[in-house]
């Protein structure tokens, strides 16, 4: 085993972080909690199959595909979007190219604080992320404010807030 | 499908006591779906969507008992004036043959709701003025107008003393009760700006008049406003605050301007147990000073300490506070952490950087903690102990670091930054201090902290060019990273 496959490289300065590592030492960047090590055994002890690449992972990738319900509390308007791509949540303003997959303009979005580019809602391997876009009146997830531009996780049932506006998520495997 | 969140109290939702059986919790149960169902008059579809959330855990022996564990590990259920609860960056990791790091969030808070409205604690306080030359004008006018405030804001049980300093001291007022406010009004009027700045003197003065009264039931503080540098007296000044602090005697600093050591400040209020604060306009101190005596009037325990005992493969590789402000905080030897007080309406956030050099399969529990406080109303003083365990296993399951501990550890991560800065250009490494700060506004940048980052710029561009960093620019980041405890806007 090489000691040297289980630090984190930091991606923005190069700096070698001790595993389990969630701020660069060096310029506190954050690492994506975790790394490599946590789920897969490294490549040399995986006794002599090689890592998996990622095109050939069909079969992983399908179980991982996922549908996120964003339920509007104040309108119980629902809304079901594919997470295979990332979702811009926001507010939908042509003249400047913002086209939000899930728009809140007609939940009142302006009224209660939701930014054009508000957030982003996104999965990698099966869990889902949500990241604020540096917006105005900021996003919780379950009532505490998240720092922006940090992926936070978020689960079945848990309560997202746009501004002022409520919501509650559900996530379903896509079949 | 029902999910546990033991960060809520569900006893409290359905207005229950912790050992209320069934019929009471259906009873409950009714009465409150009653009250807040959404075709009600008064109808409240959270608060509805809570109890039901509430009885459908309660209602389940096994979902009831896995929450009454929860809810002890969280320390909820001791009956104790603080409960100390832990988040781990990690509770299952591989068992790696080599050092690999866990952040534990240590947060000490006043316990319920209820206990948060304490009973106000009587102060003995000093108010020790600089009175140099440099104080006078907008910034005395102001001292007096939040002075003014402080003496009307005190309660009649509370005492006070009235200190001035320049190049020495004069007690304008010495220690009385606060039933006749009015001595100290016309003492006030005394303060007239002339000559240096000797700490000190003042500190000592101010030390002395506390002495006078203190005693184990009351808040003994002393409060030093400056606006400069002190010469040759800071050793001696040191000194004394770790005598006051043995003694039970606390002292909070607050500089004004520009002129004043920032260093010094922290190291003399941090002796005792304080903090020091930067004021940037003179019309800040007023706020300052009340939300100061709000403070030590809210006190809960004080001399607390974290004991940290760690397992033989494991050390601490860093200790910070994360709340109410942030700070690197030093662990001696035997691991023992200094938190001074613990007020009732400012929970403190500790984060633990806990480095585990080799791990073997298995639960194993990684470090115990042990926080010990002296509580104001009682003689004995209080511990509260907690577990960090980590089972190692060769799959561990996925999990991402708890929310609240993520926040803190990248506000703290800024802060750290802009720390290394200075302590790299104190040992006259300019280029690592321009590379620290250059990450660290980075860093303030990404977090939406415009101003901040902006400052951090324009000392980079000082360094950069060969100049020395402004002190104002100094102070601004670095009691301007320590205050974030909460995100932007």
């Amino acid at each position: 085993m090489t000691q040297k496959a289980n630090k984190v490289v930091c991606p923005s300065c190069g700096a070698e972080n001790l595993p389990g590592t969630l701020f660069c030492i060096q310029c506190g960047t954050y690492l994506p909690s975790g790394g490599p090590l946590r789920t897969e055994p490294l490549p040399e002890q995986e006794d002599g199959r090689p890592a998996r690449p990622r095109q050939e992972g069909q079969e992983g990738e399908e179980a991982w595909a996922l549908n996120i319900e964003v339920e509007v509390l104040n309108t119980g308007r629902k809304v079901l979007l594919s997470a295979d791509r990332e979702i811009l949540v926001g507010r939908l303003d042509a003249a400047h190219g913002v086209f939000p997959e899930l728009d809140m303009t007609t939940d009142g979005g302006l009224e209660q604080g939701v930014s054009r580019r508000h957030a982003r809602i996104y999965t990698r391997e099966g869990t889902c992320f949500v990241e604020d876009l540096d917006s105005t009146n900021g996003t919780f997830l379950n009532e505490e404010r998240i720092t922006p531009y940090l992926p936070y996780a978020f689960r079945d049932g848990d309560l997202l807030m746009f501004g002022t506006m409520r919501s509650k998520v559900h996530i379903y495997p896509n079949h | 499908m029902t999910t546990i969140d033991s960060q809520k109290d569900y006893y409290a939702a359905l207005n229950v006591s912790l050992n209320a059986d069934d019929d009471e919790i259906k009873q409950a149960y009714r009465e409150k779906a009653r009250e807040y169902h959404p075709d009600s008059g008064h109808g409240d579809a959270e608060r509805f969507r809570e109890v039901q959330e509430a009885y459908e855990v309660l209602r389940d022996e096994v979902l009831r008992r896995a929450y009454d564990r929860q809810r002890e590990k969280r320390g909820l259920s001791e009956d104790a004036l603080v409960g100390l609860a832990l988040s781990q960056s990690r509770t299952e990791a591989y068992p790696l043959n080599e050092p690999q790091v866990f952040y534990v969030l240590v947060d000490i808070a006043p316990h319920t709701e209820e206990q948060k409205e304490v009973t106000r604690q009587h102060l003995n306080v000093a108010l020790v003025v600089d009175c140099s030359t440099s104080m006078s004008g907008v910034r005395m006018q102001n001292i007096k107008i939040a002075a003014t405030d402080l003496i009307e804001s005190l309660d009649s049980h509370d005492r006070l003393a009235l200190v001035a300093f320049s190049d020495r001291a004069e007690v304008l007022a010495s220690t009385h009760l606060m039933d006749n406010p009015r001595i100290f009004k016309s003492a006030l009027a005394a303060l007239i700006p002339s000559g240096g700045t000797e700490i000190y003197q003042g500190l000592l003065a101010g030390l002395e008049e506390v002495r006078r009264y203190a005693s184990p039931e009351m808040v003994n503080h002393v409060i030093l406003l400056t606006d400069g540098r002190t010469y040759g007296d800071e050793m001696r000044a040191l000194t004394e605050a770790r005598r006051a602090a043995a003694e039970g005697i606390g002292i909070s600093a607050f500089g004004i301007g520009e002129d004043w050591n920032d260093e010094f400040l922290d190291d003399l209020a941090r002796s005792a147990g304080g903090v020091s604060r930067y004021i940037r306009v003179p019309s800040d101190v007023r706020a300052a000073l009340k939300r100061q005596i709000q403070g030590l009037s809210t006190m809960l325990l004080q001399n607390v300490k974290l004991e940290v005992n760690v397992a033989p493969y494991v050390h601490i590789q860093a200790v910070y506070r994360a709340a109410p402000y942030l700070e690197i905080l030093e662990h001696s030897e035997n691991n023992v952490i200094a938190l001074g007080n613990v007020m009732a309406d400012e929970p403190v956030s500790v984060v633990l950087e806990i480095v585990v050099a080799q791990a073997v399969t298995g639960e194993r529990r990684i470090a115990r903690l042990d926080m010990v406080g002296e509580p104001i109303t009682a003689s004995e003083p209080i511990r509260l102990r907690q577990d960090v365990t980590v089972t190692f296993t060769l799959e561990p399951k996925e999990e991402s670091a708890p929310t609240n501990l993520l926040n803190r550890l990248a506000r703290l991560s800024v802060f750290s930054l802009q720390e290394k800065a200075w302590r790299a250009l104190g040992v006259g490494d300019v280029h690592q201090a321009t590379t620290y700060l250059e990450y660290a506004a980075t860093r303030l940048f990404d977090m939406g902290h415009r101003d901040l980052g902006q400052a951090a710029m324009l000392e980079v561009s000082r360094l950069m060019h060969g100049g020395d960093p402004t002190k104002e620019g100094r102070k601004k980041l670095r009691y301007g990273t320590r205050s974030l405890t909460s995100p932007v806007r």
